[in-house]
């Protein structure tokens, strides 16, 4: 059956579109800033010297590198609740799923950017009297995120674009709030290609602002400052 | 009798099965400039950077100020607070501006209040001569001026000795002399210097105290005097022969025709 394509539906929808978009928005922003800080925790690990620790991180981030992040949300919506934990909402579910994959990939992001910075940066710091940890915190790091910044915004897009996959637990993001609009009215092409463009400008909108977010910590005398 | 601010007592130090150290017993007395010299691969930075424990030696004892620095019992951030390093490669925390560079370690690790240790900064950077450049970060600065500020942050420390590992070694030769100027009014001032250094004009000018290395060993020590104008040790001679035909001519400290003595079996008149 050919169906003559509808654009009318967008605006009579566009409410429900508006919806499924400042879910996952906030979907994305939640855990890239979970991931972002336990990415730095479990960095932290990557680069340690206990090898306990070390052993922990890095199986942690092979772990979720290693396995489909559908299994991950799978894992956590029905699995948790078979040990008895109880979680109230697939979103909060996904949250962690989401949270717990992305910290994988920015304590990657962020042991590269740690170790793109020179050893002496971190002996000039020790030699002064700084402690490991001081030296690390207010010497590395700061230069380490800085260098970081464009992978760090590779996976905040991969972030936006994941969070669809949340729909097979049946949070009302935008993949899904689309999949019922298109169910309902038969229009996929019309509501499928709306949903591409708003995911586009999410993803588009945080490439631009981690562009100006680059520019602004630029360094100066450094590559990528004026 | 005054006591060595620095005594390093059959130091050595291993890379896998790799000795760099063989064996290294030193002294470092108050107000002294060393000035450790040598082929490189002799192990001169390693034993340096033994020093304030940037490499951990295998054996042996380092006494700095009357304590075992090797012992695992000592506060090695302590110990570096009182013995600063100036590096081949500067080292400036490139995300920190000139003054910035300076402050941290006095607030991190002196406690200074902040105005006070930006004070202390900019007061030692005017002694570098650069007090013009404190808001510059070290990407926006020459080599040379990039070594003086590290200089200057080793300097506002206070620190009892100061290891200068090849300043020069990575400047353009027209940028080395604003270092060594820097480092000659440190010596006068009084602070207490160990420079491993290629610079034999400023060796032979500054150094109270020449050690040569060699293969891990010290092959040749003495003043200055000993160790340029009558070198004893038939590879010290090898040594400032080679060096001296490579950089004399360059360096305003050596005559172009300088050739250390015995060479040829002539006696210095």
């Amino acid at each position: 059956m050919v169906m003559t394509i509808d654009w009318g539906i967008i605006p009579e929808y566009f409410d429900f579109f508006i919806q499924g978009l400042q879910l996952t928005l906030l979907i994305a922003v939640i855990s890239i800033i979970i991931g972002f800080f336990g990415g730095i925790l479990v960095g932290m690990g990557r680069i340690s010297r206990n090898r306990i620790i070390y052993g922990i991180s890095t199986v942690y981030v092979e772990a979720f590198r290693g396995t489909p992040l559908l299994v991950q949300i799978f894992l956590v919506y029905f699995g948790l609740p078979q040990l008895g934990i109880v979680i109230a909402s697939p979103l909060v579910s996904g949250l962690i799923a989401l949270s717990l994959n992305s910290a994988a990939y920015q304590a990657e992001i962020f042991r590269g950017g740690v170790q793109s910075i020179s050893k002496g940066q971190m002996e000039a710091a020790r030699s002064l009297g700084l402690t490991y940890n001081q030296s690390l915190f207010t010497v590395v790091i700061p230069q380490a995120i800085r260098n970081a910044l464009p992978p760090y915004t590779n996976e905040f897009i991969t972030m936006i674009k994941d969070s669809s996959l949340l729909l097979a637990i049946g949070v009302f993001e935008l993949t899904l709030q689309g999949k019922l609009i298109s169910a309902t009215t038969g229009q996929s092409i019309p509501v499928l290609i709306f949903v591409a463009v708003l995911y586009f400008v999410l993803t588009f909108s945080t490439s631009r602002i981690m562009k100006v977010v680059e520019k602004k910590f630029a360094i100066p005398g450094m590559m990528g400052s004026d | 009798m005054t006591e060595p601010i620095i005594e390093i007592i059959d130091l050595r130090k291993s890379f896998g099965d790799h000795e760099v150290l063989c064996g290294i017993s030193m002294k470092v007395m108050p107000k002294e400039v060393v000035a450790i010299i040598g082929p490189s691969g002799s192990g001169k930075s390693t034993l340096l950077r033994c020093m304030n424990l940037l490499n951990e030696p295998n054996g042996g004892k380092i006494i700095f100020l009357g304590h075992d620095i090797t012992d695992k019992d000592i506060d090695i951030n302590a110990v570096r607070t009182q013995m600063n390093m100036v590096f081949q490669s500067f080292n400036l925390f490139m995300h920190l501006t000139a003054k910035r560079n300076i402050s941290l370690a006095l607030m991190k690790v002196k406690k200074m209040k902040k105005h006070e240790a930006e004070e202390l900064a900019m007061q030692t950077l005017d002694k570098v001569g650069l007090s013009d450049k404190a808001d510059a970060y070290p990407g926006e600065l020459s080599g040379g001026q990039q070594q003086r500020v590290a200089i200057a942050r080793a300097l506002a420390m206070e620190p009892k000795v100061i290891l200068f590992d090849e300043p020069t070694s990575a400047l353009d030769p027209e940028l080395i002399g604003e270092v060594l100027d820097v480092m000659k009014a440190l010596a006068l001032s009084g602070m207490t210097m160990v420079v491993v250094t290629h610079e034999m004009g400023f060796a032979r000018e500054m150094a109270d105290q020449v050690i040569f290395m060699d293969q891990g060993v010290i092959a040749e020590q003495g003043t200055a005097e000993q160790i340029f104008v009558n070198p004893q040790n038939p590879r010290t001679k090898t040594f400032l022969k080679r060096i001296l035909k490579e950089v004399g001519a360059l360096d305003p400290g050596i005559p172009s025709d300088f050739v250390p003595n015995g060479e040829n079996g002539q006696d210095n008149p």
